[in-house]
């Protein structure tokens, strides 16, 4: 649950950290949309796996900076321990800045991978019981960076994302963001089984829409970032291949795992901003087939 | 005489009841202002045929904010209104203060009732300090419904008595009382009888959680549970009276109280309650039933959208807006910028300071220019008006009726757009 500190009003300025990332890239786009001074922070100017970051972070941020922390070693680039050592790693420094250099808001964008597989409706309280290294490197970012906001009197925001897709990902994971370009090129979608399994998948810019609400209130709190609508992977296969416009065709696989749907109770977003407008899949996927081609 | 302390809700039904049952009463507040509007005739609470019943018993029901004059009573009941926090938590400070002070006040040989509220482990605290000079102490259960309060006062289906001795005979007094009713008395030990207060609620909250539950999934599949709820209501072990009417959430304060003492309860002597933070959870998750009707079918779609709300207090026949659905709702969406324009037939007596928004006296002139309606609260008069009125009243199409208020087929034919609790939702026409 998020409280908001203020009506909308454009932080002082938003760094933020891991800004040439997926995430980061479309937040820096809709603070520019919004004319809202930002700053950003990639691994060129600090490096946050390295010895010495606290403070060299700490170094660029002023006391009336919101920050966005959104850095973090993707899955593709590692599912090992080693990864969650350095994404850990990366947080620590980040909350060493904090506690040298108090800012005036922290917006942690984390991953709903915290929650237990089994939790159906995903809400702000389900059990966080993360079932893989990323799910629990997210979890101990989280406790590491609220641990750090408490004594350095930060405002804190822990937004966890469902999956996200749209244009500029560049992860390639399953999904639309896959399934778009397999059909573009008219390839063959495989599925895993036959892509029973529905999932809330985000557009990247609602992500950005959302980080800049919370900036805007001043908020503190948790909260998921889900539209509350979950598709199957075929029927988002399906849209990808017809919006497409080719002939790429969508097949099923043998099944290797049992089938686990996700849903989220999207009554905290709901609350905390009536009105916010998801951007439909269908409408995602065609956004992205039209920046794809 | 039988005397009745703290002149608010229990307390005045109370007392009101007695009377009506022939025994001469008298009513005790310490607010000298409210028992001087009592005896002119204005009532407090806000509660169907109670101010009837105040005017049919005429001289047998009097009132004082005279402490002394409970010593002529034989029968002393301890009535106050137990306030609870918005953590759920009860402050029994009022019902000990005038524990004390009966103890103090009381005739030799009176009996003393404890009839508020009160957790386990609390009427037996008190034995020692009450039980002297011949006085004795109960706890008796009550299971006061607001909006049908006379009626459950009249006419209990039984007493549930906590004693210090369960086998020991109930004191002459207390005994020719309860006769009067002509309903089943169940002496139990004190801590029983105060468990099975939390017990009943527990029950009722059970039964609401799984019609709360089963609606929503009847919304998603094509399913109605107005076509369930009969054929369930049939079923003995189920019951024509039990509570199948789809809420937003579990509805008022008592509930939610005797979930959080079970919580506590739990805790402190490490019993499994995982099953109350279920009921609480779900509870939570319907309670923002209309406002995601809203922002599936209007917000998300429409700028500068206007919002009229029928129904403020938590649900008909009562002033009380403590966990008000309606309440909640209208702060969210004025928090938000949203414009909403609210009516109640109680709006004057209603206090809802909390939330900033436009109070009407009217059902339509509520309605007038605004995208959707919402129906918080069931009150009866909103059953009176149109629906064709509605829609010429609207420049919107969508009413949002949880409780079913308006006629389904009605609402249809005049062109809006129905959404209620366990029903299939309306296609979105703004899609």
């Amino acid at each position: 649950m998020l409280t908001h500190a203020r009506d909308t009003a454009a932080p002082a300025r938003t760094v933020v950290v891991g800004c040439r990332g997926f995430v980061g890239s479309a937040v820096l786009a809709r603070l520019g949309e919004l004319g809202w001074p930002a700053a950003g922070v990639s691994s060129d100017d600090v490096d946050l796996t390295a010895d010495g970051a606290g403070g060299a972070l700490a170094g660029r941020l002023r006391e009336d900076d919101a920050v966005v922390f959104v850095s973090a070693l993707t899955p593709d680039r590692g599912k090992d321990a080693a990864t969650l050592e350095r994404n850990v790693r990366m947080a620590r420094h980040v909350a060493e800045a904090l506690i040298e250099r108090p800012v005036a808001q922290l917006v942690n964008i984390g991953s709903d991978a915290v929650y237990d597989e089994d939790a159906n409706p995903v809400r702000e309280g389900s059990c966080a019981s993360p079932s893989s290294l990323h799910g629990a490197m997210h979890l101990v970012r989280e406790v590491v960076l609220t641990d750090a906001c408490r004594i350095a009197g930060v405002p804190l925001v822990l937004l966890r994302p469902s999956l996200l897709f749209g244009p500029g990902d560049t992860h390639n994971g399953y999904g639309p963001n896959r399934f778009v370009r397999m059909a573009l090129a008219g390839e063959t979608i495989k599925l895993f089984g036959e892509g029973e399994e529905q999932r809330d998948h985000v557009f990247i810019e609602d992500v950005a829409r959302v980080v800049a609400e919370v900036l805007g209130r001043g908020s503190s709190g948790e909260l998921n970032v889900a539209t509350g609508s979950s598709t199957s992977f075929r029927a988002a296969a399906e849209i990808a291949v017809e919006l497409a416009g080719g002939d790429a065709a969508v097949a099923g696989s043998p099944r290797q795992n049992p089938i686990t749907h996700r849903h989220f109770d999207t009554a905290a977003i709901q609350v905390a901003f009536p009105g916010f407008a998801w951007t439909p899949l269908r409408e995602g996927i065609e956004r992205m087939v039209a920046q794809e081609c | 005489m039988i005397g009745f302390l703290g002149m608010s809700h229990l307390g005045l039904v109370s007392a009101a009841g007695a009377a009506a049952k022939g025994f001469d009463v008298v009513g005790f507040d310490d607010d000298v202002a409210r028992v001087q509007r009592l005896r002119a005739g204005e009532l407090p609470v806000v509660e169907p045929g109670l101010p009837e019943l105040v005017a049919d018993v005429g001289d047998r029901l009097t009132f004082t904010s005279d402490a002394q004059r409970l010593g002529d009573c034989e029968l002393l009941y301890v009535a106050v209104d137990v306030p609870t926090a918005p953590d759920d938590t009860s402050d029994p400070a009022p019902v000990e203060d005038l524990l004390r002070r009966t103890a103090e006040i009381a005739a030799p040989g009176a009996c003393v009732v404890v009839l508020s509220q009160v957790e386990p482990g609390f009427t037996r605290a008190f034995c020692e300090l009450v039980q002297r000079d011949g006085r004795t102490l109960h706890y008796q259960v009550e299971t006061l419904i607001f909006g049908r309060a006379v009626q459950r006062t009249l006419e209990p289906e039984r007493f549930i008595v906590g004693c210090a001795d369960p086998a020991a005979p109930l004191p002459r007094a207390l005994r020719a009382h309860l006769a009067a009713y002509a309903c089943p008395v169940l002496q139990m030990r004190y801590e029983s009888a105060e468990l099975s207060k939390i017990a009943i609620n527990a029950f009722l909250v059970s039964t609401i959680s799984t019609t709360n539950t089963l609606a929503e999934l009847c919304e998603r599949i094509g399913a109605h549970w107005d076509e369930i709820a009969p054929a369930l209501r049939l079923d003995a072990r189920i019951g024509p009276a039990a509570y199948l009417t789809p809420g937003l959430g579990i509805g008022g304060s008592n509930l939610s109280r005797d979930l959080a003492a079970i919580d506590r309860l739990a805790r402190r002597h490490g019993t499994d309650a995982g099953l109350v933070a279920a009921w609480r959870t779900h509870a939570a998750h319907r309670v923002d039933w209309p406002l995601a009707v809203l922002q599936e079918q209007l917000l998300a779609h429409v700028g500068d959208p206007r919002v009229a709300l029928w129904g403020l207090s938590y649900k008909e026949n009562t002033q009380s807006t403590r966990n008000s659905p309606g309440v909640r709702l209208a702060g969210i969406l004025a928090r938000a910028g949203i414009d909403v324009t609210a009516h109640d037939p109680e709006a004057e007596a209603v206090p809802c300071s909390a939330v900033s928004l436009r109070r009407v006296a009217g059902a339509l002139e509520a309605c007038a220019d605004a995208d959707a309606l919402v129906i918080a609260t069931p009150w009866p008069a909103f059953r009176d008006v149109a629906p064709a009125a509605i829609a010429a009243a609207l420049r919107g199409r969508l009413v949002v009726d949880p409780y079913g208020v308006l006629d389904a087929d009605g609402c249809r034919a005049a062109g809006l757009s129905h959404a209620r609790l366990g029903a299939p939702l309306p296609e979105n026409q703004l899609c």
